[in-house]
């Protein structure tokens, strides 16, 4: 792919790569993000704040002590997933609406520390100077400096992400989810504790989103609190809405169309939220199982399946 | 001391805000089930509505305030005759998502219409002070509370003995049971969108002398009277007033003692502390207004 764009836009190469690795980390959030609201059914909205913990841990250990790239994005990784455990605990108690609210306060009293701790985050003043990652594979030294690498790195993500979002939603586990998702009481007199299964999806969808934010980190090179505003849950509410919540093909659809669109449109950021908003607004009222679903004749008998 | 008294009263300014805010989400909770993501930005387009009548008409304090209030009733009917209209019976997933985005639209248009920066509105009030002896509280704060104490009368006088009031409470009580005697529920339901956005436009009006106006207030504040209406118990109205006094004097004493720049973190803290303790809230048991 790089080749290919390299020859047909050769001045070009290096911006559109850009946005396709912006594409598939989006993508990769968006797959992680899903496996909470789509397929266990609580609508979380705390999700930049993981993301934002492993962006933070990342750039932080690779900054201050020197961290090599997996070992610092493995850390921020367990330390999202272990925020997720710790906040899941009362998030769980509440239901529905109240789920979304405490989640949502969760996810701005991280952005008000990440702000005003400034010793540690140096706050408004960015993480600077995050190194590009490196990956020692024996006596191999692999450097990902430039966006043709990255580009290989984020697909790589991709990937992995898919993979997982899949292994998680098809078997007996997915299985498992989406009875707690579809109907509660039924699935606790199945035996299925709905709060173990909501926590699992929870906890994993947040170590996802810490890796991806490590990863996220390493390219932008530069740090900021903004990078986990609630402006993300709801660009990861549109990617996820407008491909179709629990699918993973929709959500990738939905993130190229996200990350795409825009520039091809090359809107100012504050009418591109507006559009956003308006969009979500009009997919949800019109199409609540996504764009996809709009171009079936039959309505499909329930969200997802398998 | 005196500094003590001078925190509790900015505490019980912010807690006027916060309870005139959360009431409108209590009453909505209340009567038609739906969580209101964008009430924050009706408080962003009351404020903006006063700063255009009172700095840009050059009208007097009190008809901008009423003109404030009256413009956001109006705003108030047309959301509901829109898009709660068309989210009412759907999914509590689709109500949230979309008046979620409806926040997002209203915040970046404010931004496109009113520009970024944050606009000041004094009035002659917020600038003299009542001194007694080294305690100084602006006498604009003493209006707040006045107004706060006044509204919250009227409002317990509409709820209990007009008409609508009582529609209102029986539809928080039963809706079908609401249909079959013959009350036009989706009238109610207007009036109850009607009356939250007067609210948050009034609360909008008395202390936006006190503050700053920028287009992305909105979102915290939405957030911080959820939290109220949350360690409140959902749906009650007196939970919701008297957790918003609650959460505003703890900010306002955190910020003076503690730490300023964690004080948005309190109502959170809070909110989260309350659930673990009462996940019902502190006054909630069944749901009613």
């Amino acid at each position: 792919m790089p080749w290919l764009i390299g020859v047909v836009f050769p001045g070009a190469q290096r911006y559109l790569l850009h946005i396709l690795v912006f594409t598939a980390l989006f993508a990769s959030l968006a797959l992680s993000y899903d496996l909470t609201v789509g397929h266990v059914g609580s609508l979380s909205l705390a999700h930049p704040a993981f993301f934002g913990i492993g962006a933070y841990t990342a750039a932080l250990l690779a900054t201050q002590a020197g961290w090599p790239f997996l070992a610092d994005s493995g850390a921020a990784m367990v330390l999202a997933g272990l925020v997720a455990l710790l906040i899941g605990v009362p998030m769980f108690r509440l239901a529905e609406h109240a789920f979304a609210i405490g989640t949502l306060g969760f996810a701005m009293v991280t952005h008000i520390v990440a702000t005003n701790w400034v010793e540690v985050t140096r706050g408004p003043l960015c993480v600077t100077g995050i190194p590009r990652p490196e990956i020692a594979m024996g006596a191999m030294r692999l450097k990902l400096t430039t966006v043709p690498h990255y580009y290989w790195l984020a697909l790589a993500i991709l990937a992995l992400a898919a993979l997982l979002y899949h292994g998680l939603t098809t078997f007996r586990l997915g299985r498992a989810f989406h009875a707690v998702r579809d109907n509660e009481v039924l699935a606790s007199s199945a035996g299925i504790d709905p709060r173990r299964y909501r926590m699992l999806a929870f906890v994993i969808g947040a170590g996802m989103a810490g890796g991806i934010g490590a990863v996220y980190a390493h390219y932008i090179t530069v740090l900021c609190p903004e990078e986990m505003t609630v402006a993300l849950t709801i660009n990861l509410l549109v990617i996820v809405f407008i491909g179709g919540v629990g699918r993973l093909r929709g959500v990738v659809i939905g993130a190229v169309l996200f990350t795409v669109l825009p520039e091809i449109l090359r809107i100012a950021p504050t009418w591109r939220l507006v559009i956003y908003g308006a969009l979500l607004l009009a997919i949800v009222i019109k199409w609540p199982d996504g764009l996809e679903s709009a171009f079936h004749r039959t309505p499909r008998l329930r969200r997802g399946g398998a | 001391m005196e500094d003590l008294v001078e925190q509790v009263v900015h505490g019980l300014t912010l807690g006027s805000m916060y309870a005139m805010v959360a009431t409108g989400l209590a009453l909505m909770f209340g009567v038609v089930r739906l969580i209101n993501f964008a009430h924050g930005e009706f408080f962003m387009l009351g404020a903006y509505a006063f700063w255009f009548s009172f700095s840009v008409l050059g009208l007097p304090y009190a008809v901008a305030v009423v003109l404030a209030a009256a413009t956001m009733a109006g705003v108030g009917v047309i959301y509901e005759r829109t898009i709660i209209r068309a989210i009412l019976d759907r999914s509590w997933h689709v109500q949230l998502i979309a008046t979620l985005a409806t926040s997002i639209v209203l915040t970046n248009l404010a931004i496109i219409v009113f520009g970024a920066q944050a606009k000041e509105v004094p009035t002659r009030l917020s600038s003299t002070v009542l001194q007694i002896g080294q305690l100084r509280i602006a006498w604009h704060r003493l209006l707040v509370l006045g107004s706060a104490l006044v509204i919250f009368a009227a409002l317990h006088w509409f709820v209990r003995r007009t008409k609508m009031g009582k529609a209102m409470r029986a539809m928080s009580q039963n809706r079908e049971a609401c249909t079959v005697v013959g009350i036009d529920v989706q009238r109610v339901a207007r009036a109850t969108f009607a009356l939250s956005a007067l609210l948050a436009g009034a609360a909008a009006a008395l202390v936006t002398p006190l503050f700053n106006i920028y287009p992305d207030m909105g979102a915290l504040l939405t957030i911080k009277a959820f939290a109220a209406v949350v360690v409140g118990g959902f749906g009650s109205v007196p939970g919701a007033i008297a957790a918003s006094f609650i959460i505003g004097v703890s900010e306002s004493l955190a910020a003076g003692y503690v730490a300023y720049a964690y004080k948005d973190a309190i109502a959170f803290v809070i909110m989260i502390a309350v659930l673990l303790w009462r996940p019902h809230g502190l006054f909630g048991r069944r749901i009613g207004i």
